[in-house]
């Protein structure tokens, strides 16, 4: 069995999935945090649930509400659950009454009661259910209470809707319905009247279904025989608009059925909003927050927490391992690929693993308090300016996390070029992958202000961002339309363990990749350092690693790293950034105590090492993010603009840097 | 109009066709269209955005589509 799980966005629909199913899935509290269809299994294996965007209507503006449209069009579904906003009911009824013209079994989970009851809403469940025909279950969704008895409907219930045609279009969209009805009966699975009501009301995924079905010319002469009888009414102004309003008349009769309004109190997220949104604060406390997220990952609790695990991985762990390979009597090779290639190649990257919970900790705290949207808000004029829109500034925070989610991030902008324009520019905001490679220079030249040229980096992956928006807005993405609606959602306390599982799911894969993939490339790479044209166990200077290097290092001479470990670094570092960091320590292999950090220091200077990260800040998509946006933009053409322009970029900003650095005296 | 509106103000839309036509259809998924009552909550600066409150739903829309919706003061 089929199960569709649809409602109005951030109505708690993945959350629901989540306990549900007892998978865990992205949830945030921001309208869009699922841009694509997810599958999971019922925990009692009665069927599969089908995890979907949040869409207003059926309808679509943007791309991640066009994958609803497509979903009901193109794929078989058995049933449909529908999630409403128990607070929000008159707005989330007008997508439930479209619902229910698909004529499929459906079942109503009726979410945030308690949201609903502090505004002073009381909703009766059992009334709704005898209005609509169709069971409602009301729901906790973030703590899964009710989804028992959810599950129980599910399985037992029938749920084929009882009444037909809840809403009676007049007599002149009914006539048209049923003559267009006409046309496509016995051509389609789906309803017909569903499918006249959608064409209607300028479905573009309707009509391009319809349009393979039926004869073209017969239905726009039945929609333009509609539109001339209907233009004699003096409120007429559109189809869509004339149908929005009977519903809406339906909806209006089922409210005053179903719910009892008694005084509310004022939220307290009005009162949190008057300060984060004011119009003098908005900015500086948000400058403000970025700055306290900056100095814990990187100051205060990061630093500290990721030097007691390099202690304990160079100390303890390095010489259990010697131990143990002398005590089985591991050849040379084993004990040179253990010891030299994956604990240093691995291991360098581990040691970062706490910086990089606590930023995603801060990031999944923005997105579960519905700060996120008030971002957004707040940057729309600065947005605005250089022709994207605020909205655009949600892709770009995850991608501090990592950009891939950030570039999938970015369906929710509907106007596809600012879309595209968010999808090119997400991959130069820095990636907690790039995070190591900064900790790890700051830590060897800059230890006095870490945080500080951190952040610098940050604001210079957001500034070049920003100006190269406008240059490419201006130019070869020209843009004539922008929307900018943005939804605020109330503020919701996260909770500790929703904020925990949702840190530990961005995190794990960081975890992951240092296993799997950093594990593969350490071996390779110290293979390649190992092995050289005159055999094994070469000095390195002469290994294949170093040849390969070699051909790209007088490139990267006038930028002040002209050396082919960097050169070697930045080939690996295409395949996953953190993997730089593994190369370097591979590369750069000191048995006894003198640390990376001290080495470093004698093949760059302070100024070679701050174009060095700028290069890596933005020199080249990593191969994950590469393949998302061919995946995302569809086009290769973008695709390989996003990596060309990136290198170009970077490699003319490091040499301003270095050059002009030279230049100044600075080294 | 909505322009001479400000923080705490409230007012009642009696036209929305001058704006956008995807503006408009966005607010009107939002349950936001003439009839409706909106409560203006904070103005940003710069001609920035604002947000406004209608049915206990916040919305932020920018300047120029706001000066488009006609409003009357209550």
């Amino acid at each position: 069995m089929e199960i569709a799980l649809i409602g109005n966005p951030n109505t708690g629909k993945t959350s629901l999935f989540n306990n549900l199913t007892g998978s865990y899935e992205y949830v945030g509290n921001w309208s869009g945090v699922t841009v694509e269809k997810k599958v999971g299994v019922f925990k009692n294996n009665i069927g599969h649930l089908i995890d979907l965007p949040g869409v207003y209507t059926l309808n679509p503006l943007s791309k991640d509400e066009g994958v609803v449209t497509s979903f009901f069009l193109n794929e078989s579904v058995d049933r449909l659950l529908n999630i409403l906003d128990a607070s929000q009911l008159e707005r989330n009824l007008q997508l439930t009454l479209q619902l229910l013209e698909f004529e499929k079994p459906a079942l109503i989970g009726l979410n945030m009661i308690d949201v609903a009851n502090k505004r002073g809403i009381q909703i009766d469940a059992q009334k709704l259910s005898e209005v609509l025909g169709v069971p409602v279950v009301p729901v906790v969704a973030r703590s899964g209470k009710g989804c028992e008895k959810l599950i129980d409907a599910i399985s037992t219930k029938s749920m084929q809707p009882t009444k037909k045609n809840l809403v009676y279009y007049g007599i002149e969209v009914e006539e048209a319905i049923t003559s267009l009805s006409g046309e496509l009966s016995g051509k389609t699975n789906h309803s017909p009247r569903f499918l006249a009501i959608q064409y209607f009301e300028g479905n573009e995924y309707v009509k391009d279904y319809v349009k393979t079905i039926a004869d073209p010319h017969k239905l726009t002469e039945i929609t333009a025989n509609l539109e001339s009888k209907l233009q004699e009414q003096k409120t007429f102004k559109t189809l869509a608009n004339y149908i929005y309003l009977k519903r809406k008349e339906i909806i209006e009769k089922i409210i005053v059925d179903v719910a009892r309004k008694s005084d509310s109190i004022i939220p307290l997220s009005e009162k949190i909003d008057s300060i984060v949104t004011n119009r003098f604060l908005g900015m500086p406390i948000f400058l403000l927050l970025m700055y306290l997220m900056f100095m814990l990952t990187f100051d205060w609790l990061g630093t500290p927490l990721s030097d007691a695990l390099d202690t304990l991985l160079t100390g303890p762990i390095t010489s259990g391992f010697e131990t143990v390979l002398t005590a089985i009597n591991a050849s040379d090779f084993i004990q040179a690929l253990i010891l030299n290639g994956l604990v240093a190649g691995v291991g360098g990257v581990l040691v970062f693993v706490p910086q990089i919970f606590i930023l995603f900790f801060f990031i999944s705290l923005l997105e579960d308090s519905g700060y996120m949207a008030r971002v957004a808000l707040v940057m729309d004029r600065i947005m605005e300016s250089v022709g994207l829109n605020g909205k655009a500034f949600i892709p770009m925070m995850i991608g501090f996390g990592c950009n891939v989610p950030g570039i999938m991030a970015a369906r929710t902008i509907e106007a596809p070029r600012e879309r595209l324009l968010t999808i090119l520019l997400t991959p130069l905001m820095s990636c907690s992958a790039r995070l190591p490679v900064y900790a790890l220079f700051v830590g060897a030249f800059f230890a006095g202000n870490k945080a500080f040229v951190v952040l610098s980096l940050y604001v210079l992956g957001i500034v070049v961002a920003l100006i190269l928006a406008k240059i490419f807005s201006s130019t070869i993405l020209k843009s004539e339309t922008s929307l900018f609606v943005i939804e605020l959602p109330p503020y919701r306390l996260p909770q500790f363990q929703s904020l925990w599982r949702s840190t530990w799911d961005k995190a794990k894969g960081f975890v992951r990749k240092a296993g799997t993939f950093i594990f593969a490339g350490s071996v390779f790479i110290w293979l390649l350092s190992y092995v050289g044209p005159n055999g094994l166990n070469v000095d390195m200077d002469d290994s294949f690693l170093a040849a390969i290097g070699n051909v790209i290092a007088p490139i990267l001479e006038p930028i002040g790293f002209g050396t082919w470990q960097a050169a070697a670094s930045l080939i690996t570092g295409f395949l996953a950034k953190e993997a730089i960091i593994s190369t370097m320590n591979i590369i750069y292999f000191v048995p006894n105590d003198a640390s990376l950090q001290g080495l470093l220091a004698s093949y760059y200077t302070p100024l070679a090492a701050y174009s060095f990260m700028v290069f890596i800040l933005l020199y080249i998509p990593c191969l994950a993010t590469v393949a998302t946006i061919y995946k995302e933009t569809n086009s290769k053409k973008w695709t390989a603009f996003s990596m060309i322009y990136a290198f170009a970029l970077a490699y003319i900003l490091s040499l301003v840097i270095y050059q002009g650095g030279k230049l100044f005296g600075l080294v | 109009m909505f322009g001479s509106l400000k923080a705490g103000d409230k007012g009642k839309i009696i036209d929305i066709s001058h704006v956008g036509h995807l503006v408009q259809r966005r607010l009107l998924d939002l349950g936001i269209t003439e009839g409706s009552e909106v409560c203006v909550k904070c103005v940003m600066p710069f001609g920035g955005p604002i947000m406004i409150e209608s049915c206990g739903q916040c919305v932020g829309i920018r300047r120029k589509e706001a000066v488009q919706i006609e409003v009357e003061r209550i």
